[in-house]
C-alpha cells in the first residue's frame, strides 16, 4: 500500500534491478532510524515542558555526553561504515561484460555500443540480468545520467569520462533523465532504456552490425 | 544617510535584508505557481530559469547573510557592553556595498536579464558560449560586491569581539553568542575568498577568454565546483551558527536558568567551524571522484552531526532543568526543533554516498536544504524577531496575530517541503520548469504549491503583526523578558551610544541583572557627560577609558 | 588579553587546525597517488594517517593549563575541542585503510 504510492516509471523507490534495490533498502533503513531519532528528540522537548519533573534529575554532563556523544556516534559510525561497504560493492570494479558509451549534449542523449555497432535511436539498449557499464561524457555543458529504477546517477562532464554500472532484473522499458540543470531544454532530456533478454540483445547488435 | 552608528546600520541591514526576503519569497511563489500543475504554460523555461536562479541567489546572498550581519551589528556591541563596533566606517562601507551589489541583481531581474544558470553557476553552462548575454556577468559582479560586504562585516565582528568587550568581560565570561559570532566570522574570513577568487576567474574567462574552466583548452569545469562549494558548504554553517547563537541566548531566558554545558558548547562550535570545511565535496558525490576521496567527505559530513547533537541536547537539557515558560519566541523555538531535526537527519542520509547517488539533484535535496535553512535560520530568526523586536521598537508584542501566524508558517512549510522528499525519491529532478503528468508527481506538486501559499500568508501575517506592534504595542520598563544579558541594560529603543557609562562585568555575562545595571549606567550620564556628547557625534570610541564606571 | 587566555585560545583551535592540515594532505596524497599510479599508494596513505594522528594524540593528552593555575572555562573547552579533533581524525581518515582509492 505504502509502496504502491511510491511506484512510478522514474521512482527510486520502485527498483527494477539489484543495485537500485540495495539503494532503496538503505533508504528504508535510514528512514526508520531517522523516524526513531526524531521522535526521541521531540518527546524529550515535549516532556521538558509538559512533565519537567521527569527529566530534572538528569545532570548537565549526562545531557551532553549522553545525547551529544553516546547516542549519535555509534549510529553514525555504523551507518557510515555500512554505506562505505555498500558503496564499494556498487563501484564499477573490474570489467563488466558490456560497456556502452553515453554522450550528452544540449538536450539529448546518444549511446554507442562496442564495435561501433548498434541502433542509433536515442534509446539505451542493454541486456537484462547482467551488469552493464555506461561510460558517460558530455559534448557541451554538464548533464547527469540518471535511471532511477536501475541505479544511481553519474554526472556527464565535458573532458571527463565517468563510469556507472547498472543492472536490470527483467527485460522491459525503463526511463532515464538528465538530473543536472543544463539550460533551457533541461525539462525534456528524458531517454528510454530498453532491457532485452540476452539472446535478443545479441540479435539486436548483430542485426545492427549488418 | 551618512550614519556610521552600529544601531542605525544594523537596522538598515535588517530592513534591506527583509526586503530581499520578500522579493525572494515572491519569486518562490512564481515557482510554485508554475509547478502546481503538469505541462504548465504560466512562465516558460526562459523566465523560470531566471526565477529559480534568483530565488536561490537572493535568499542565500542577499537575505540570510546580511540579515544576521545586521542583527549582529545591531546587537553585538550591546551584548558585549561596548558603544560601537571596532570600525564604524567599515560597517557603513559594507552596507553600501551590499545595497549596491544587491540592487544590480534586482534591476537585472526587472529588465529580464537576470542570471539563469542556477545559484551555483556551474561552468560551462555559465561560460560565454552557453550564456552569451550579460546574465552571468550580473551575478558575478553584483555578488562580488555583496561578498566584499560580507568579508568586511566578518573582519569587523572578529575584531570587535576580541577588542571591544566591556571591562571585566574576559573571553571565558562572554555570552555564548559571542563565541558563535567569533567562530562564524572566522569562518567567513576563510570561506568567502574562494568564492571571490572563483568569481574573478569566471569573469576573466567570460570577459577576456582565459580558459580556466574550459575543458577544450586545458581548463576543467570541476575547478569551479571545488571553489564554489569550498565556500558554499561552510556558508550553510555560517548561516546556521548565528541562528544557533540566538537560540542559545533565547532558550535560557525562557527556561529561566543559564545555558547548560557552556564549555562543551564552545568546543562544539569550534568543532563545527572546522568540520564544516571538510564537507564541500558532498555536493559533488556524483561528479566521478574516486570512492576514497568521497569517503573522507562522507565521514566528515556524518560527523558534523555530533556537535549539532551536543547543542540540541544542551538546549533541551536547559529547558528540562529550568522552569520553562511559554511565550511567542518559544513557539518558534519549538518549530525550529521540529524542522531542523528533520533537516539534520536527512542531511546524514545525504552524506551516505550510495543514497546520495539517487537523491542528489532531486527534489529530496530541495526538501533537505529548505528544512535545514528554514529550520536552522528562518525559525530562529522569527524567534529572535519576537524576542528582540521590543528592544528595537521599545514596545511589546500584541500577540493577537502571533499565534495564528506561527501555525500558518509551520503547517505551510511542512506541507510544502515534507512532501518534496517523496517527490524527489519518485524521480523529480531539480530545476525543471515543467513536467508531464505520467510520472506520478502531480498531486505532490499541487499540495506543495498549496502549502507554499499558506506559508506566504503566514509571513504576511507576521509582517502585519510587527507593524501593529510598532504602532500600538505597550511601552515597557527595562528588560521585559527578565533576560540576563547586557543588551537589555540599554534604554529601549537604545541611545546611539548604548551605555552612558560602560558596565564593569564581574561574572559570566549571561548571568547579569540588566534591570538593575541599566538605571545605574544611565544615571552615570551626568558624570560622563563628555562621553555622551562624543557619542552623539557618532564617535563613541573617542570616549576616554577614564569615564568608565560601575 | 592575558597570557593564559591567549594560550587557551590557541589551544582551542590547535587540534582542529592540525586535523584540517591532515585532511588536505590525505586528500592530496590520494589524488597524487592515482594520478601518478604509485605502487605503494595504500601504504603511503596509511602512513600519513598514522603520522597525522600523532600530534592530535599529543594535543589530546596535553594539559591545557600550566601547573598551579586553575582550570578556566576556556582551558576546559580547549581540552574538549582537542579530544574532538583526535576523534575526528581517527574516524574521518579511517577510510584510507579499506576504501578503493582510485575508482
Amino acid at each position: 500500500m505504502l509502496l504502491a504510492g511510491c511506484s512510478g516509471e522514474l521512482s527510486a523507490l520502485d527498483p527494477a534491478g539489484p543495485r537500485a534495490a540495495s539503494l532503496a533498502t538503505l533508504w528504508w533503513i535510514m528512514l526508520g532510524g531517522a523516524a526513531l531519532l526524531f521522535a526521541l528528540v521531540m518527546v524529550l522537548f515535549g516532556i521538558a515542558y509538559l512533565r519537567p519533573g521527569w527529566l530534572s534529575r538528569i545532570t548537565p554532563m549526562q545531557w551532553i555526553v549522553g545525547g551529544g556523544l553516546v547516542l549519535p556516534i555509534p549510529i553514525l559510525v555504523l551507518l557510515t561504515g555500512a554505506a562505505l561497504v555498500l558503496g564499494e560493492q556498487l563501484l564499477p570494479k573490474g570489467d563488466a561484460p558490456l560497456r556502452i558509451e553515453g554522450q550528452a549534449r544540449q538536450w539529448a542523449w546518444s549511446f554507442g555500443y562496442p564495435g561501433g555497432a548498434g541502433p542509433y535511436d536515442g534509446t539505451l539498449h542493454m541486456p537484462a540480468g547482467e551488469p552493464v557499464d555506461i561510460a558517460v561524457t558530455s559534448a557541451d555543458v554538464i548533464h547527469s545520467f540518471w535511471v532511477p529504477r536501475l541505479g544511481g546517477k553519474i554526472d556527464a562532464i565535458p573532458g571527463h569520462v565517468n563510469v556507472i554500472r547498472l543492472e536490470a532484473d527483467e527485460p522491459g522499458i525503463y526511463w532515464g533523465q538528465c538530473a543536472e540543470y543544463c539550460g533551457q531544454g533541461h525539462d525534456g532530456m528524458q531517454f528510454r532504456v530498453e532491457a532485452h533478454a540476452p539472446e535478443d540483445f545479441a540479435a539486436l547488435m548483430a542485426g545492427a552490425a549488418q | 544617510m551618512s550614519s556610521v552608528n552600529h544601531t542605525v546600520l544594523g537596522k538598515r541591514f535588517m530592513v534591506v535584508a527583509l526586503t530581499f526576503f520578500a522579493i525572494g519569497g515572491f519569486l518562490s511563489m512564481l515557482i510554485r505557481a508554475q509547478l502546481a500543475t503538469p505541462n504548465s504554460a504560466f512562465i516558460g523555461p526562459e523566465i523560470y530559469n531566471q526565477i529559480f536562479t534568483m530565488h536561490g541567489t537572493v535568499m542565500m546572498f542577499l537575505f540570510a547573510i546580511p540579515m544576521f550581519e545586521g542583527f549582529v551589528i545591531y546587537m553585538l556591541p550591546k551584548m558585549l557592553g561596548a558603544r560601537d563596533m571596532a570600525f564604524p566606517r567599515l560597517t557603513a562601507y559594507g552596507f553600501w556595498c551590499y545595497l549596491f551589489g544587491g540592487s544590480i541583481l534586482i534591476i537585472a531581474l526587472l529588465v529580464g536579464a537576470a542570471p539563469d544558470s542556477g545559484w551555483f553557476m556551474y561552468t560551462p553552462l555559465s561560460s560565454r558560449p552557453y550564456t552569451p548575454g550579460i546574465n552571468a556577468d550580473v551575478w558575478l559582479l553584483g555578488l562580488t560586491f555583496v561578498e566584499i560586504s560580507a568579508v568586511t562585516a566578518a573582519i569587523e565582528i572578529f575584531i570587535s569581539i576580541l577588542k571591544m568587550r566591556a571591562p571585566g568581560m574576559s573571553l571565558a565570561r562572554m555570552p555564548l553568542i559571542g563565541w558563535y559570532m567569533l567562530v562564524t566570522s572566522g569562518m567567513m574570513i576563510v570561506g568567502f575568498p574562494p568564492l571571490i577568487l572563483g568569481a574573478i576567474l569566471l569573469e576573466l574567462e567570460r570577459a577576456f577568454d582565459l580558459p580556466f574552466f574550459d575543458p577544450t583548452r586545458g581548463g576543467d569545469p570541476l575547478l569551479w565546483q571545488h571553489l564554489f562549494w569550498l565556500f558554499g558548504h561552510p556558508e550553510v554553517y555560517i548561516i546556521f551558527l548565528p541562528a544557533a547563537g540566538a537560540l542559545s541566548t533565547i532558550i535560557p531566558v525562557f527556561a529561566q536558568r543559564t545555558i547548560l554545558g557552556y564549555r562543551s558548547i564552545i568546543a562544539a562550535i569550534v568543532a563545527m567551524g572546522f568540520l564544516s570545511f571538510g564537507l564541500w565535496v558532498h555536493h559533488m558525490f556524483t561528479v566521478g571522484i574516486p570512492h576514497l576521496a568521497l569517503a573522507f567527505f562522507s565521514a566528515a559530513s556524518a560527523l558534523v552531526a555530533v556537535p549539532t547533537a551536543i547543542q540540541i541536547f544542551a538546549w533541551i537539557g536547559t529547558l528540562a532543568s529550568g522552569r520553562p515558560r511559554w511565550d511567542i519566541p518559544m513557539l518558534y523555538v519549538a518549530g525550529f526543533f521540529c524542522v531542523f531535526v528533520i533537516g539534520g537527519l536527512t542531511g546524514v542520509m545525504l552524506a551516505m554516498v550510495p543514497f546520495n547517488t539517487q537523491a542528489h539533484d532531486s527534489y529530496f535535496v530541495v526538501a533537505h536544504l529548505h528544512y535545514v535553512l528554514v529550520g536552522g535560520f528562518v525559525f530562529p530568526m522569527l524567534a529572535g524577531i519576537y524576542h528582540w523586536m521590543p528592544h528595537i521598537s521599545g514596545r511589546q508584542s500584541l500577540y493577537r496575530l502571533s499565534v495564528p501566524a506561527f501555525w500558518l508558517i509551520f503547517i505551510g512549510f511542512n506541507l510544502t517541503f515534507f512532501l518534496m522528499h517523496l517527490t524527489g525519491l519518485m524521480g523529480m529532478p531539480r530545476r525543471i520548469s515543467t513536467y508531464p503528468s505520467n510520472w506520478g508527481w502531480d498531486w505532490l506538486n499541487l499540495l506543495s504549491s498549496i502549502g507554499g501559499f499558506i506559508l506566504t500568508m503566514g509571513f504576511c501575517l507576521v509582517l502585519a503583526d510587527l507593524v501593529l506592534q510598532w504602532r500600538f504595542g505597550r511601552r515597557y520598563r527595562r528588560d521585559p523578558w527578565k533576560a540576563q544579558t547586557l543588551e537589555w541594560a540599554t534604554a529601549t529603543p537604545p541611545a546611539p551610544y548604548n551605555f552612558a557609562a560602560l558596565p564593569r562585568v564581574d561574572r559570566r555575562a549571561d548571568m547579569l541583572e540588566p534591570a538593575k545595571i541599566g538605571p545605574v549606567l544611565a544615571g552615570a550620564r551626568a558624570i560622563s557627560a563628555s562621553c555622551a556628547m562624543a557619542s552623539r557625534k557618532r564617535w563613541a570610541s573617542t570616549c576616554s577609558p577614564a569615564s568608565r564606571s560601575t | 588579553m592575558s597570557g593564559a587566555n591567549q594560550r587557551a585560545l590557541v589551544l582551542l583551535v590547535a587540534g582542529f587546525t592540525i586535523w584540517s592540515v591532515g585532511f588536505v594532505a590525505l586528500y592530496a596524497l590520494q589524488a597524487l597517488g592515482c594520478a601518478f599510479g604509485w605502487p605503494q599508494h595504500r601504504a603511503i596513505l596509511i602512513g600519513a594517517y598514522v603520522v597525522s594522528l600523532l600530534p592530535l594524540i599529543w594535543l589530546a593528552m596535553m594539559k591545557t593549563v600550566r601547573e598551579g593555575e586553575p582550570a578556566t572555562s576556556l582551558s576546559v573547552a580547549a581540552l574538549w575541542a582537542n579530544r574532538a579533533a583526535l576523534a575526528s581524525g581517527v574516524l574521518v581518515f579511517l577510510p584510507v585503510t579499506f576504501v578503493s582509492a582510485c575508482i
